[in-house]
């Protein structure tokens, strides 16, 4: 039992010394050690560490002023926070893990809400398409297709059982719509009515799950 | 019978991941390939016959060791905790945390990957190279070749996941990628991205 107490917090303590050495001779000192406390406390709450060392070693390596890099590392803590609370609203399915948790930081990132996180991650579909979903929910918001547009794209694909690959190829396919003339907003409705179509014939052999069903209505 | 090892993403492909259409052009010949392989296979079932049978009647129940048997066996455990005991405990939990972390290279999963080809169009720079998350936003670690017409390519091969990067041109200006979508990156630029 104490091993069971001990053992975080030594790992913890591992924390430290391992977010050094990544940043080792890639930040300033003063840089190094913002990182170092900040990883260690994600760490401490079950957050992914990469991201805030990403950002120290991006923007040491850009010429950043040091308060600026130190502003946008406790932004990307706050959004590793903010996803993994919309990730646990609702209790969802999803299982709240450091992946899972940076798919849906980057998804906010990119101009997502908490709300539209925690919708994508109720969507019923495999963990694996849900954390694939967030990524490409966050790169179709980054080529401009609005949020609504956006969840409802990536909503009725997971709900028509489409894999990983065919969820990956949505932000292509919008490009190549946008490069057709239409906005971003309207490609995306397109292949949302696509998918929605899809997934009112059934996901293909093995793959998704249908929605869940309503049940009787209530006796008066 | 040789062993054909396949590209990871003409994997994905017999694992019905991807379709042929989503290969990159040179990869369909070696994807159309596996498929005739795999089209070629046998699927016929096997007739074991009374095989089964046969290896039931092999199996003979031995009985378990009184030393296992003891072992095994539930009972009451009482468990006290005593302060004093924390200082051990903790020592040898940081023991087995430091020999975990030390026995050599950790086993972990590798994950899909997945090869691409960054292009940039810069007919007046001297020098283009990547940087992102793949490579610590390392600016000198992978340079861009000049292909002519003032294109500037390199072919990586990633894991699958989400890139942020940006072209740096002549070793000093941060370009994000026209052709791709891009997010803000915190110091006032935007970072390509790169989902796979």
């Amino acid at each position: 039992m104490l091993l069971a107490f001990a053992l975080p917090l030594v790992l913890l303590m591992q924390q430290q010394p391992a977010i050094a050495g990544r940043l080792g001779g890639r930040v300033s000192p003063e840089i190094a050690a913002l990182a170092t406390e900040l990883g260690t406390a994600a760490a401490a709450r079950g957050l992914p560490v990469d991201p805030i060392i990403q950002k120290a070693i991006e923007g040491s390596a850009k010429g950043v002023p040091a308060d600026r890099v130190a502003a946008a590392m406790r932004l990307v803590a706050s959004q590793l926070d903010a996803s993994r609370g919309a990730l646990l609203t609702g209790n969802s399915a999803l299982g709240v893990d450091t992946v899972a948790i940076a798919a849906g930081a980057f998804a906010l990132t990119a101009g997502l809400k908490d709300g539209d996180v925690t919708a994508l991650s109720h969507s019923g579909a495999p963990r694996a398409d849900i954390i694939v979903g967030l990524r490409v929910a966050g790169t179709l918001s980054a080529l401009g297709v609005p949020r609504a547009e956006t969840v409802s794209l990536v909503q009725a694909s997971l709900q028509a059982g489409r894999p990983a690959g065919e969820l990956l190829s949505l932000p292509g396919q919008v490009q190549t719509q946008v490069a057709k003339g239409v906005t971003p907003a309207q490609a995306a409705a397109g292949l949302a009515r696509a998918a929605a179509a899809q997934s009112r014939r059934g996901p293909p052999p093995g793959r998704g799950q249908p929605p869940p069903h309503p049940g009787p209505p209530p006796h008066p | 019978m040789s062993e054909r090892e396949f590209h990871p993403l003409v994997k994905q492909l017999l694992d019905g991941d991807v379709t042929l259409a989503d290969l990159p052009a040179e990869l369909r010949a070696e994807g159309e390939e596996a498929l005739l392989i795999l089209g070629a296979v046998d699927r016929r079932p096997v007739q074991l016959g009374d095989f089964t049978a046969r290896v039931m009647a092999q199996v003979v129940e031995r009985p378990r060791r009184t030393f296992w048997r003891r072992v095994l066996e539930p009972r009451e455990i009482r468990v006290s905790v005593r302060p004093w005991l924390l200082v051990p405990a903790l020592a040898a939990a940081a023991a087995l945390v430091l020999w975990l972390g030390r026995s050599g290279p950790a086993a972990s999963s590798s994950p899909a990957l997945v090869t691409v080809r960054f292009v940039l169009s810069a007919p007046d720079a001297h020098a283009v190279s990547v940087a992102g998350t793949f490579n610590q936003w390392n600016a000198n670690a992978t340079p861009l070749v000049r292909t002519g017409d003032g294109l500037w390519t390199a072919t990586l091969t990633l894991p699958a996941g989400e890139h942020q990067y940006a072209f740096v041109v002549d070793g000093a200006r941060w370009v994000p990628d026209p052709a791709a979508p891009a997010v803000d990156d915190g110091f006032g630029r935007r970072n390509s991205v790169l989902t796979l």
